[in-house]
Formats: structure tokens, sequence, C-alpha cells
């Protein structure tokens, strides 16, 4: 069939640290790798790109840290581009997904891929649009989320392309895709290849293309960056009357133990005070053999 | 392709043959099982540089440095009592330095790109699982990669403590662990300017104590670095101790932590890493054979790393000998000379000459006495000196040590020969 599977890969350091009280986070460049779903969209590039006689493409933005997991890519056979953009432009790009989509797309010249894949969501940002931009981008079909997509032989040595995705209550959606189209992948069913030693010799000293990233206008503009909270759990909404639930909070006129002061005793009758309270309150048994929880 | 040099191991010995071997202009592969150099190596905390004087000259003005150590201190502990001997050197602070902390994944990335500059071929995320024999010598290795086999005039294994291609050759035992230690370490978070007051230090200054007394008994020593906004916190002990002791290595580093001498230093830190690592301790006296016909064994992989108490050196000898590995293999490959040449250079160096001297400090520093009962013993005769007894007129200091060594169950006359034995180590 021929044509151009394209991998676009996301490489960011998966260990990055998050201070626990400012939330601010340091990258380290040395450690910029693929995510699983990174690795699980180029490893479906590869085989789909094989099955098909196409050439596969491995497109990350970024800095030259991301040329470690491109070099990989070259090892195992794609071709790799470096679409490189200064740190301040890039954070931008990465806070709008629809920029980046069209960065990444300029980035192709021009040429429309038969298939594009990525990951279904960034490892560190995340929200799981990229994929529908690109598509909008391109003009072409999209299935995002996918768990699995294979190759099925038609008649006539044709091939389909077919797709599962996870849906709410466990249930999974199969799907026929047509071409072109984006496919964004979860880390699941497939395990990235490694490359042989003599092509990850010769990839260790390849200079890898870079083009500068199109100067797209963000529509976000970043004004605050603050840690990350997480979103509030949903709870049901209150029954009772305000005076009924204040009494069930404060349990004020229900009867209750008032505290008991222990000791000051020694450690041992401390332990044995505990213990005596767990079981009062059902927490422990008494077990002959020992102590068991209840 | 068969190369010149194949280097295992992108610590501080394998980037250091690399760095020689292509310099010399040959083809060199420098594997390296972790994702990237430094990824996986574990140690306490300071390297000194001026090995590399003479290779990278300036190195001091890029090597990734958290603090220069300006300030050095020798500890002894015991349950309740610590004495310090404390040294501080402003030379210490300018160039060309003497030692500094930083943290292996800079130190070693840093140091396997100069090879990389100088033409070597770096592989990561490669494991060697064994080497190539031909006719009684080694031609190259395998490794875990699909079509993984190298071959090679010339194979150098940098793979450090515990090298599994030394073992293949049988040239290290299958098991020694009277001749090794395991150190365990956590790097607690500070912020930098709560390190500077606590250690009263600067800037870039660092400071580097190491203790004794601290291990429950058990053959070993601790340490506390400085780093930027980190400290090093760990013990070292023999494998064999630990393992009679059926006590775990974290505990002694929480006994330590918890210090009443150490912890006004660690309060409030958040533990980062935690991590163990083993040393080889044998010295001198227990070095494995350095090379086979087509192979050279380098760094903590030939057991080169110099623990002898007050000092414990690694990786400026894995470098020293990195160095003269790299230089071996040159002379063997482009003028035909022979593999022994190496430990013929290495006798010269201060590598094998700073072993030889101290060849009977491990046994000296890691015997019973030192461990168990001299800490105990100073500690005490210190407190004696500096107790005022009033109304009671001070005692004299012979007294006070005939004493204390009576409470510790040690006879003067073992005083005077470990004196003498630790006089003639160290001379
Ligand atoms: C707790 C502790 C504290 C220490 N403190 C200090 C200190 O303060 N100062 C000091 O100078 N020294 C210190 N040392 C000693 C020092 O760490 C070592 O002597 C030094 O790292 C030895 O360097 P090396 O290159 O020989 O080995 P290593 O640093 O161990 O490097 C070996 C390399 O080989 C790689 N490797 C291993 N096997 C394979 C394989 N099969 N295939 C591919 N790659 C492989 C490893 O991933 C690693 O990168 C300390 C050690 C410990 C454990």
């Amino acid at each position: 069939m021929g044509g151009l599977v394209v991998a676009l890969l996301r490489c960011t350091d998966l260990r990055a640290e998050v201070d626990p009280l400012s939330g601010a986070i340091t990258r380290e460049p040395r450690t910029a790798a693929l995510s699983a779903s990174d690795a699980a969209a180029l490893e479906h590039a590869l085989r789909i790109g094989s099955a098909w006689g196409a050439r596969v493409l491995a497109i990350s933005l970024g800095g030259p840290e991301v040329e470690g997991p491109l070099r990989e890519a070259l090892a195992l056979g794609a071709e790799v581009l470096r679409v490189a953009t200064h740190q301040s432009y890039l954070e931008e790009l990465v806070a709008d997904e629809q920029a980046l989509a069209r960065a990444l797309v300029t980035a192709l010249a021009g040429e429309l891929p038969d298939l594009v894949l990525c990951a279904d969501r960034s490892a560190d940002r995340g929200t799981g649009a990229l994929p529908a931009f690109v598509a909008h981008e391109l003009g072409v079909a999209q299935a995002p989320g996918l768990v699995s997509l294979e190759l099925a032989s038609l008649d006539g040595g044709e091939t389909e392309l077919l797709a599962e995705r996870r849906l709410d209550y466990g249930r999974r959606e199969r799907m026929r895709v047509p071409l072109p189209a984006v496919c964004s992948v979860e880390g699941a069913g497939v395990r990235l290849r490694r490359a042989s030693l003599p092509a990850s010799l010769a990839a260790s000293g390849a200079t890898i293309p870079v083009v500068d990233a199109a100067l797209v206008p963000s529509a976000v503009r970043v004004v605050q960056a603050r840690p990350a909270r997480p979103r509030p759990r949903h709870l049901p909404a209150p029954t009772g009357t305000s005076r009924e639930r204040l009494l069930a909070l404060t349990g004020a006129l229900l009867s209750h133990e008032p505290p008991v002061v222990v000791g000051p005793v020694d450690a041992p009758e401390a332990a044995d005070a505990l213990l005596e309270f767990l079981v009062h309150h059902g927490y422990l048994s008494r077990a002959p053999s020992g102590w068991a929880v209840t | 392709m068969t190369y010149d040099v194949i280097v295992v191991g992108a610590g501080p010995a394998g980037s250091s043959a690399a760095l020689m071997a292509a310099r010399a202009g040959l083809s060199v592969v420098l594997l390296e099982r972790g994702p990237y150099p430094g990824s996986k190596n574990v140690y306490g905390g300071v390297v000194y540089g001026r090995v590399l004087d003479d290779v990278l000259p300036g190195w001091w003005e890029e090597v990734p440095v958290q603090r220069w150590v300006t300030r050095r201190s020798t500890m002894v502990l015991t349950g309740t009592q610590a004495l310090t001997v404390d040294f501080r050197s402003g030379a210490w602070g300018q160039a060309p330095y003497n030692g500094c902390t930083t943290l292996r994944s800079d130190f070693d990335g840093w140091l396997a790109g100069k090879a990389v500059e100088a033409g070597a071929q770096l592989v990561t995320s490669t494991v060697a699982t064994g080497l190539i024999r031909e006719a009684g010598r080694v031609v190259g290795v395998r490794t875990d990669r699909p079509d993984g086999d190298l071959r090679a005039t010339v194979v150098i294994a940098a793979d450090g403590v515990n090298s599994l291609l030394a073992k293949e050759l049988g040239l290290l035992p299958k098991t020694d662990p009277k001749h090794l230690t395991l150190g365990v370490k956590e790097v607690l978070s500070l912020p930098k300017d709560v390190i500077d007051e606590r250690f009263g230090v600067r800037g870039e200054e660092g400071v580097d104590v190491e203790i004794l007394g601290c291990t429950r008994g058990i053959a070993g020593g601790g340490f506390v670095y400085t780093n930027r906004d980190t400290l090093s916190v760990g013990v070292v002990v023999s494998v064999d101790g630990l393992a009679k002791s059926e006590v775990r290595p974290e505990q002694l580093v929480a006994d330590l932590k918890a210090h009443p001498a150490i912890a006004p230093w660690v309060q409030g830190a958040e533990v980062k890493e935690y991590s163990a690592h083993l040393i080889p301790e044998g010295g001198y006296d227990h070095l494995p054979q350095l090379h086979a016909p087509g192979f050279l064994l380098t760094g903590d992989a030939a057991g080169l790393c110099l623990a002898a108490g007050i000092w414990l050196e690694g990786v400026n000898f894995a470098i020293g000998s990195g160095l003269a590995a790299g230089r071996a293999a040159a002379a063997h490959v482009l003028g035909g000379a022979e593999l022994s040449s190496y430990r013929k250079d290495l006798e010269s160096s201060f590598v094998l000459q700073d072993h030889k001297r101290l060849r009977k400090a491990p046994a000296l520093v890691l015997s019973d006495r030192v461990q168990q009962r001299y800490p105990q013993l100073i500690a005490d005769l210190v407190e004696g000196l500096f107790t005022v007894t009033n109304p009671t007129a001070k005692p004299g200091a012979i007294s006070l040590l005939r004493g204390a060594a009576k409470r510790n169950g040690v006879k003067l006359r073992h005083l005077a020969a470990d004196g003498l034995a630790g006089g003639r180590t160290f001379r």
C-alpha cells in the first residue's frame, strides 16, 4: 500500500519532581522518555507501517532532550523529526493544544499521512484533546482512546483497521477506522520492541533532522500557574433538616463515652490500655492464640 | 563490525577508559545498562577531581558541582557522646579545589559526555550479559539487545563492584562477603539557607563529615555530606557483620539521624531518595588479576576503591584506573604492547601506590577494637578531661586513660600495639 504513518510523540520527564508545598515542577532533561501510551503509539505505527510497507515518521516537539527517545525510534527503523522551539513558546503551545496541533501539522510540510498515531493523553498535562485538534487540522477522522488497533485482511489483499476502546461501565466499542485517520492509543496491549544493537549503534551517532516550529499564535494566554488541585468529589446532596444534620455531625444529643485519661503510665501499660480500647470498640478480638483484627 | 575497544559500564572508570581510548583515535563503544550514565549509580557524595588535571584541564569550571568541600570533620560517636575534629580550609574553596559534592547522575553524565565528545559511541539501556571468548581470548561481549553480540580487540570491564564479567572469567570469587561492605544512604531535602546555617557554610562551600562508632558495633562507619539543597546521610558496614547482627541497614541510618549530634542537622528534612550499594574494601592484598588476554578490569570491578578509615575514595581511583586501562588498550591496539602494561602503569601511579601503602588499613580500621571499643574509650577519656569534678581535684590524663581503657575492656598494651600498627599503616 505504501504511504505514510506518523507517530506524534511527547517526550517528557516521567519522574519529574513536584514540590509538595509550592507545586513547583522540576524536570530533568536527561530523563525525557516516552510514556507507556507514547511507546504504544510508536509500536502501533511500526507494526502498521511495516504491514503496509509505508514510511513511518516519528515526530516530537521540544528541545534537544527529545533526541534520546527519537534516536530509539530511529534505531527501530522510523524516520524522525524534531520540531524545535524555544522553551517559553513550548510552554505556551503545551497549554493550548489547538496551537500545538497546528505547529505539529505544519511540520509535515503539506504531506497528508494515511494514519497518525499518538498517546491518548500526554503524561504531564493531558487533557487528551490534542488528537482531536490534529484530526481537525488534517481534516480526517479520529478514533481516540484505543486499547487495541489491528489490521484485518479483506478479500483481494486489502486490509482494514479495526480498533477497540473502553466505554464506561466496563463496556468496549469496536470500530472500523476509515483512512486517513488520527488514532490515539492507551498504553495497553502492545509493548515497544527493542532496537537491535547494530541499529542502536548506528542511531547513537546519527544527526536528528530538526525543523523550526511554525509560530502559531496561541489562543490561550497563561496568566498564572498554580499547583494542580484535585477535582472535588461528587457528594450526595444532604438529607434532613440543618438541625438534624448538625446534631448528627456533632453527636451532641447522643449518648457517648467521655474521654478517659489514662496515665501517666509506662509503655507496656499504655499498650495494654490501647489494646483494651480497641477490643472495647470492636476493632480487635482477643483470640486465645493472640490478637486478631475484626 | 569489530571495534577496537568495548567498555562495559559508563561509571567514572568506564567513561575515563573510553575517553582515553577514543582520544588515542580508537573506535570505542561504551555500553551502559541504565537509561543514562549515572542513573543507577550510588555513592556517598564527594569526588576528588584533581586526577583530571592533566586530562581535562580546568575541569572545575564545568564539573556539575553541588558544593566545594571546605570543611572536613571526623566524628566519634557513642550512644550519647560525640567528639569532632573539625578542619576548614579556604584553599579548598578556590581553584584547583580539593573535593566537591556532586550527584552521580550529573557527574557520570558529564564524564560520559567527554568520552562521547572524544569520539566514543555511548549506547544506553543495554546490558552486557556475558563475554565472547575464542581460543582463550576475550573477543567481545554479548548484550541483551536483539542481534546483540559485539566484537572488539579489547574489552574493558568497568561494570562496578561484583563484576559479573570478571566472575565469568574467574578473576573474582563467586561470593566474597568478607571483602565487601554495604553502603546505605538517604538523600534528605532541606532548603539551601537552612543547610548553610546548620553547617556554618556559605555560597558554594560544603561539608564532609566522616563518622566512627555509629553502627551498633558492626564494622563500618557513617557519613554526612552537604549538597546544594540536600544532605546525603548514610552508613557503610561490613556485609558479614551486618548479616551476623541481623540488624536491618535502614535501622542504622535511622539511628544515625536520631543521634543527638546529628538530629539537629537533619531536623525537618524530607527523605527524597534511599539507596544501597556494595563497596569493594579488600584493599591491595585482595586485588584480583587485572588483565586477561583481550580483557582489562578497572574501577570497582577490579576492587580499586580506597576504603581506609578516614578515606573513602572510589571515584578518583576509578577515574585513575580507567584512564590507565584506556591507555593500555590504546598501546595494545596501536603498538601491540602487552595488556600487562596496565598493571605496571597502575603500580607507578597513585592508584596502586596508595593501595599498597595503606594495604593494612582495611583490617585495622574494621578490627573489633577500633570498631567496638575505641569510640567509647575516646569519648570517655575526653569527657573525663572536660568534666569539672570540683571539689575533687582534676584527675591526671594517664589515670583517665587507664580508667577509660579498663571500663571498655582494653589493655594498655593493646592500645600501644594498635597505636603502633596505626602509625605503621598510615605513615
Ligand atoms: C554508599 C557509598 C558511598 C561512597 N562514597 C564515596 C565518596 O564519597 N567518594 C568516592 O570517591 N567514592 C565513594 N564511593 C565509592 C564509589 O562510588 C565507587 O568507587 C565508584 O563509583 C566506582 O566507579 P566505577 O566506574 O568503577 O563503578 P560504578 O560507579 O559502579 O559504575 C559501574 C557502571 O557500570 C554499569 N554496569 C554494570 N554492569 C553492567 C553491565 N552488565 N552492562 C552494562 N553496564 C553495566 C552500571 O550501571 C554503572 O553505570 C561510595 C560508594 C558507596 C556505595
